[in-house]
């Protein structure tokens, strides 16, 4: 249990860690559109340098980025397989053929660009929570969704119990490894097969995790009574997100990235080179 | 008997967060001890006993426990036989009592030990009956509607149920007021007929003091010595030199020796020190 970390920070003094979280955020909005208006290799392969070097920036092993792609794979893998044998195109003959599969060379591209389309869009959110810590993205969120408090939604409240859950995951998994080793030595075991016993297995580390939840709860809302906390109103912070010259350019840069690969899709100025750059 | 040979523990190794927590300690506890281990926080205490009963698996390469002939290092190890003759409390054992009755949490252990539901029966009540908790009333309630003090008592009577060979104990007196602390010793002290080697780790030196023959200082996941309670609290140089806290009565005792009275400066209990005074007034 003890290896389970949400928000998986790798810790490192790179410029990616110390960016603003809230241009991170930005920059990974735009991310997200961009990546969906790649529709060539050579567009999909221009983004990926990019991502390649913001990961080289934040000096986090490439391996650790791609480990994100562990919980998608599964599906990654399902959806090309099924992409490859299901596409169809009318205007040429298949390359291979049987029973209801037909496998075409487009339908090879096709499911290829899916896949790494899929893997562009885990890639970045990996390397946001490997260089970010979970309170640096709620805070990112909350300075964002700011003019959302002029229709009323309590983004102070929702940001609140969002950092207060995820500062709460570590000591919970703690609690839960302390409660498993204090059952163990009394002989429980949690590694049956059969699901139903598994989970009858783990009663006796349910419950003291609620009641223990619940005496925290209690505990830390007696603590914020006693602090006079009150809400939004008023409200300043120890750490304020402080934008730097490097953050607005880091989102400028991308917002060109994101630039060229509109004119890698549509060619406004039709230039004559873009056709050539491939399917 | 129970023996550490050059034991290294490290937490998360091969990561940026890997933390040496134990460094090449060797500890021999013999059977009957009442072993004392004393330390910082930090200072690996908890891992060191929490190989005790594999519940930290011995590390490739970084030394072995041995307990009672068993060699903890080894692959094939039968973890419920190990589990049972070594108990173990935790701190704060109260936190991890879940069933609805007290009599049904305490056989838990001898539940999972594959007993007879006669055995385990028989096994709560004498458990229930040992840490002072008269069974007629307790065994039907709820551990949740019991007092502080009493639901420790039924955690430890949980881990005493399953006959332990060795007790370990991670600070049992934590978070009790003095009543309560003296009543959990004694308590202990009632168990160690039945379970003969007991060993505690405590910050609280008073009850190191009275309690323990043997007591082992650790400092930075290694052990600093192993005294006996005179050689330790007697002589100025080896707490000094291993960072240790005077036990109260000691304290005093000191102070009264220096005030001109006559009492041994490394008086180790209460009783001791009262019956020296009395004597001193007599005379």
């Amino acid at each position: 249990m003890r290896d389970l970390t949400v928000g998986q920070y790798y810790p490192s003094n790179s410029v990616v860690h110390r960016a603003d979280p809230r241009f991170k955020l930005l920059i990974l909005c735009v991310y997200f559109v961009m990546v969906f208006f790649c529709d060539t290799f050579f567009s999909f392969a221009f983004v990926t340098v990019f991502v390649l070097v913001t990961v080289f920036i934040a000096r986090v092993p490439l391996l650790k980025v791609l480990k994100g792609i562990r919980p998608v794979l599964i599906v990654l893998l399902f959806t090309t397989a099924l992409m490859i044998v299901f596409y169809r195109d009318e205007s040429a003959a298949p390359l291979a053929e049987w029973w209801i599969f037909k496998i075409y060379l487009s339908g090879i591209y096709a499911s290829l660009k899916l896949a790494w389309r899929l893997l562009l869009l885990v890639l970045m959110p990996s390397l946001l929570t490997l260089t970010s810590t979970p309170t640096e993205i709620c805070d990112g969120w909350e300075s964002l969704l700011t003019p959302l408090k002029w229709i009323k939604v309590p983004v102070h409240e929702l940001a609140l119990i969002m950092s207060i859950a995820l500062r709460l995951i570590p000591t919970l998994v703690d609690e839960t490894d302390k409660i498993m080793n204090a059952q163990k030595a009394r002989c429980a075991e949690f590694d049956s097969r059969n699901p139903f016993k598994k989970i009858k297995a783990m009663l006796p580390v349910l419950i003291p995790l609620f009641v223990s939840s619940f005496r925290r709860a209690d505990e830390l809302a007696d603590a914020m009574d006693s602090r006079c906390y009150r809400g939004a109103k008023g409200r300043t912070r120890m750490k304020k997100l402080k934008c730097r010259a490097g953050d607005v350019i880091a989102l400028l840069f991308w917002c060109a990235v994101f630039v060229c690969v509109l004119f890698l899709k549509y060619n406004w100025l039709n230039w004559a080179f873009i056709p050539l750059l491939g399917i | 008997m129970l023996e550490v040979v050059r034991l290294s523990y490290v937490y998360s190794p091969k990561t940026p967060f890997a933390k040496q927590a134990l460094r090449g300690v060797d500890l021999k506890i013999e059977d009957g001890d009442f072993f004392g281990i004393i330390g910082g926080t930090g200072a690996g205490k908890s891992t060191l006993v929490s190989h005790f009963n594999a519940l930290t698996r011995v590390q490739k390469k970084s030394g072995t426990v041995v307990v009672d002939g068993v060699d903890l290092s080894g692959k094939r190890l039968d973890l419920k036989k190990l589990r049972a003759s070594v108990g173990m409390v935790f701190q704060y054992p109260e936190h991890q009592l879940f069933d609805d009755t007290v009599e049904k949490d305490v056989a838990f252990g001898p539940k999972n030990l594959g007993l007879t539901k006669d055995e385990q029966a028989a096994r709560a009540k004498q458990a229930i009956e040992l840490v002072g908790l008269d069974y007629a009333e307790f065994a039907q309630r709820s551990p949740f509607e019991l007092s502080g003090g009493q639901k420790r008592r039924v955690a430890i009577a949980g881990v005493i149920a399953m006959h332990p060979k060795i007790l370990v104990l991670d600070e049992p007196t934590a978070g009790l007021d003095p009543k309560g602390k003296r009543e959990i010793m004694k308590l202990i002290l009632n168990i160690k007929q039945l379970c003969p080697t007991v060993i505690m780790i405590s910050h609280n030196m008073d009850e190191i003091a009275e309690y323990c023959n043997k007591i082992a200082v650790m400092k930075n996941g290694a052990v600093a010595g192993v005294y006996t309670p005179r050689e330790l609290f007697g002589s100025r140089e080896t707490i000094g030199s291993c960072g240790v806290a005077l036990p109260l009565v000691t304290e005093l005792a000191a102070k009264l020796c220096a005030a001109g009275l006559p009492v041994d400066p490394a008086t180790l209990t209460e009783d001791d020190l009262i019956k020296q005074l009395t004597e001193a007034a007599r005379a």
